[in-house]
Parts: C-alpha cells; structure tokens; sequence
C-alpha cells in the first residue's frame, strides 16, 4: 500500500469520524477532506470537474438544486398546511384518525419533496392541531418523521441517497416507482400498525375538544390561489417529465431544472424567496463528498474493496443484498446516510458490473437500508434532528432515548420486512 | 455635553420575567427594548421589543405564518393567555433570536464618542461606567438623537443657505 493510499484513508476515515460525531459542521469536513485529496495528489481538476466516475456528480448536485427551488415555492402556497388541517377536520378530531391521515399525508410529500422540507411544513401545523385537541404533539412529530423517512424511499427524488444510487446506477424514476412503491406501501401500513401499538395509550380523545379543531380555517392558509396554481402545475410537469423519462430522454437534472426555470419565469418573484430555500451547504456537502470518494475511486481503492466483494460473495447475491440491507441501516442509524452512500455506490456499481442483472436488487437492499436505518435513531436523519429542534423550541422537548427507543422498533420491523420483499421480487424464481 | 450628562436609569428585566410582565413594561415606557439583568442582577445584554412580542406569539406560527389567519378570535384570546407562560430566559436561550451585546460608554465620553459607539453595535441603549455598586444608568437612542439635533442648524435656516 503506498504512503499515497495510506494517507488518503486517513482523511476518508478521519472525515467520516468528524462528520459522525457533529463536532465540526459536516460542510466544512467535506470540502476540507476534498482540498485534502486534492493536495495528496489523489485527485486533479479533471477528476473532480470532467470524470464520471470519481468526479463531482453534477446530475446529483443539480437535480437536487432545481427541486429545491420548485419546493422552496411551493411552500409559499400554503397548500400542505391547508391539507393537514382539512385531514384533521375529516378526522373530526379523533387523535388517532389524525396521526394515521398525517402520516399517510407526510408519507406522500416526502415522496416528492426532500423529508427536512416536509417536517418543516408538517411540524409547526400539527402543533397547532394538537394544541387545539390538548394533546401532546410528541407521537405526532415522531410518527411523522418517521413517515417521512419511509416515505422518502418511494421515490427517485424522495431521499438523497436514492439520487445518488439512481445517478450511479443509471436508474430510472419508473425504476423507482416499480421497485420501492409495492414495499413501501406495505411498510407504510405496517407503520400505522405501529403507531397504533406504540402510541395508542397516548392519543385521549376529549369531545369536547373537537370543536376547536373544527373552528380552525384552513382556507386562511391559502394566500395566493395564483401561486398555488402555478407551482403545482409545474410540479405535476416535472414529474411527468420524469416518468417520461424514457420517451423524452432528458436526465432528471435536466427535467427539474427546466422546471425551476419554468416556475420563476411564471411567478416573477424576488429573487430572495426564490432561492430562499435553496441549501446552499448542502450542495456543497455533497461536491466535497463526491470530490473525497472520488480520491478513493482514482487511487483504486474502492476497485481493491470492490473486487474483494465480488470475491467474497461469488454468486450469492442473496446474502449480499441481506448483509447490504441490514448492514446500511445499522450505518444509517449512526452517521449520515448521505456519505455512506455516496461511499457504496461505486462498490455496489462493482458488484453490480460483475454480477450482471442479477445483482441488481443489490441497488434497492442498499436504498431501502440506507432510507429506512435513518428512523433508528435521533441522529439517523436530518429530518430527525430538525423535528428535534422544533419540539424543543416549542415546548415539547423530545430526548434521544425517547425517539430512539420507538426508532429501533420502527426501524427492525421495516427492515426486517424488506428481506423477504427482495427474496420474492427478486431472487425465488432464481 | 458628555454621557453623564444625558445618563437616566432605564428598566431592566431578569430571566424569570414572563413575557406579559416585559411586554407591559414595554408598552407602558413605550420601549424599543429592554435590559436584561444577569443574575447578580447587573445589566448584562439588550433584547429587541419586537423579539419580546416574537415571544408571546405561539412557536408554531413563527415556524409558520400561514397559520396565523386559521385560529378565530376565541382562538387567538387563548394564544395570548398562554404567552405568558413563556419567559425573558426562554428568549435568551433561543439561539434564533439576536442578544445585543450591552454598550458601554464612559461618563465623560462626549455625545460623539457615545454615538459613534451606539452606531457601530447598531444599540438603542448604552451603559454609563460607574462606581461599583452604583445603580446602573444608561443613554437611550431617543435622548442622544435629541442633545445631537440641538447642534443641527435648524431645517429652515439649512434650506436658506442652500
């Protein structure tokens, strides 16, 4: 092993201890590692800039970038705050009626929107509901988040890490719809079993609370009917672009920048509220990210673990996906899932290239742990930290034993249940 | 004229302070903040009324302010009720809100040392050195403004030699 491999360990292994234990900002880690990689000779200009395999990858970076700016619109439309509280109207104030209607609520947007963006919208709405109903919102927030983190697996724009696999693996958005829907549907229904076991004891229904909840006007969050209009048309756009991905063949970067595009042209905003909501840190997490790995792809380390993998699995690729099932959600519990898969990809790829298509679902075993290991634990997730936050600031402060205890039922049944998904879906006839 | 010369007390509220007891303080001396006292009670930041009223207003339509318009009157009575469950700690806890940093001008500092000092931290209120153990005694914006414009040429008389 030669001092330059050595060293570029050492930084991949010392980024990761950072970023686990939050000591440093994960932004700065990232882009630190990057300069890092960058002066040990790992990588150059052309590798980070040009290189499809160890550079930045722009579908990622942009993909993201265009749909945080058709979010951070739609959000001004008031819409999701007027469905929640329709949904607890419906419910007629039936706490349990009302968890089960946000979460399946929460579980579809995060489909379509990133899980922080839909906490942020879901949260401060069912605090004022549970407010109303004299109910301590805490089973609702972290049934939510968790909803979120479920939900987010659906979809090719649902989780970052979903981007990542999609970019890596050259999958599609139909991809995602034919392979993640059918098990997370089912997960989802689990979950509302869950809920009802977990939570049920603190869920009292008071009559006469109900009359508040009905006296709130959801119609009041609606501000701008125009607004509304345009931003989900364009978002309806987007997403029939990217399921007729393979008829228009534009990359989903393409599709939702367009869209972005599209969506500022129309509504004519101040620039201010249209980038508000564009992560700027994030985007930069991750081109450092990618930079960091991509000094292990070109020093042929990740090829080395690769081919090592593929020694070690042969063609049991069963296993694989069980020990890439379980394995990530274990990881994704403790770190950011982000990194870690921006770390496995390339490995998965190798597997997957040697393997043919029948290591594929090692693809969906790595999406489904990696999305699902985020509700284990109270760092599992940003969204998990941001619910966190929102809690405390408003009086309802959740501890991390608390979500965690709930966290790792959540997160053993829904893994647990994907093993024998992927068995049937994919490897029983074989 | 120097800052002794333009030095009054000035309110000051501890962590315990309920956000009604600062919101009345405020309203009553038609405030723009408040001093905020540390424990031993010597004065040790200001607060913005407008993050006082942030205080009494429900957490979830700060996160939120399309929900501010969903609850009725009654609701909203109840909002207020409860505000003052919240107190002037809660604020100095929240890392969202700005603690400014207490100005401290010296006794004999003259009107354009205090001003360029309370320019500079962008602070309505100043704190006037003392003996130890005095009581403290601050320069507020709206005093300076008033000794500064009694040195300005009147606005007529500006108007006449322009």
């Amino acid at each position: 092993m030669s001092i330059q491999v050595i060293l570029a360990l050492a930084v991949f292994v010392g980024a990761y201890i950072l970023i686990a234990t939050e000591k440093v900002p994960r932004v700065t880690v990232a882009l630190v590692a990057a300069a890092l990689m960058v002066i040990i000779g790992a990588t150059d200009e052309k590798g980070i800039f040009f290189s499809q395999d160890s550079g930045i990858d722009w579908n990622v970076i942009f993909l993201l970038l265009g749909m945080m700016i058709i979010v951070g619109i739609l959000q001004q439309s008031g819409v999701f705050e007027f469905l929640a509280i329709w949904a607890a109207k419906r419910a007629k104030g039936r706490p349990f009626v009302i968890m089960v209607m946000l979460v399946v609520i929460t579980a579809v947007l995060s489909a379509f929107l990133d899980n922080v963006t839909t906490v942020l919208l879901i949260a401060p709405v069912t605090l004022l509901i549970c407010d109303r109903l004299n109910v301590s919102p805490v089973p609702f927030l972290i049934a939510e988040v968790m909803a979120s983190n479920i939900g987010g697996a659906a979809t090719l724009i649902g989780d970052p890490p979903n981007i990542i696999i999609a970019s890596r693996a050259g999958l599609t958005f139909n991809d995602f719809i034919v392979n993640m829907v059918p098990i997370i549907a089912i997960l989802l229904v689990v979950f509302i079993g869950l809920c009802w076991l977990m939570f049920r004891k603190q869920l009292s229904f008071d009559p006469t609370m109900v009359a508040r909840v009905m006296a709130l006007n959801e119609r009041e969050t609606i501000r701008d009917k125009i607004l509304l209009i345009k931003s989900l048309g364009v978002l309806v756009l987007v997403v029939t672009g990217f399921i007729l991905h393979s008829v228009i063949h534009l990359e989903p970067a393409i599709v939702a920048l367009l869209g972005a595009g599209l969506l500022v042209l129309i509504t004519r905003l101040e620039n201010r509220k249209i980038f508000a909501d564009v992560e700027w840190q994030t985007l930069l997490f991750f081109a450092g990210l990618f930079i960091m790995v991509g000094g292990l792809v070109s020093l042929g380390v990740i090829e080395a673990v690769g081919q090592a993998a593929i020694e070690a699995v042969g063609d049991n690729f069963f296993a694989a996906a069980a020990g890439l099932l379980f394995g990530s959600a274990i990881f994704s519990g403790i770190i950011d899932n982000i990194p870690y898969v921006a770390t496995l990809a390339p490995l998965v790829n190798d597997l997957v290239q040697a393997g043919g298509p029948a290591a594929e679902p090692l693809w969906w075993a790595l999406a489904l742990g990696s999305d699902l290991g985020g509700n284990a634990t109270a760092v599992g997730a940003s969204a998990n930290v941001v619910v966190l936050g929102i809690a405390m600031r408003n009086g309802h402060p959740i501890s991390f034993w608390t979500f965690t205890k709930y966290g790792l039922i959540v997160t053993a049944v829904t893994v647990t249940l994907c093993l024998p998904y992927l068995w049937l879906r994919y490897f029983a006839g074989g | 004229m120097r800052a002794s010369d333009l030095q009054s007390s000035f309110p000051m509220v501890g962590r315990d302070t309920t956000a009604v007891q600062a919101a009345r303080i405020i309203a009553a001396q038609d405030l723009a903040g408040l001093v905020i006292a540390d424990r031993a009670g010597a004065p040790s930041a200001v607060i913005s009324a407008v993050d006082v009223l942030g205080l009494m207003v429900p957490g979830y339509v700060v996160d939120d302010m399309s929900l501010a318009g969903v609850l009725d009157e009654n609701a909203a009575e109840e909002v207020w009720d409860k505000a003052g469950q919240h107190t002037i700690g809660d604020l100095l806890d929240d890392d969202g809100v700005r603690k400014y940093e207490l100005v401290r001008v010296d006794a004999d500092d003259t009107i354009l040392e205090v001003a360029a000092r309370m320019a500079d931290a962008r602070a309505q209120i100043a704190l006037v050195n003392g003996p130890l153990g005095s009581p403290a005694q601050f320069v507020t914006l709206p005093v300076l403004m008033d000794s500064i414009v009694t040195f300005c040429a009147p606005a007529d008389a500006a108007h006449a030699d322009a």
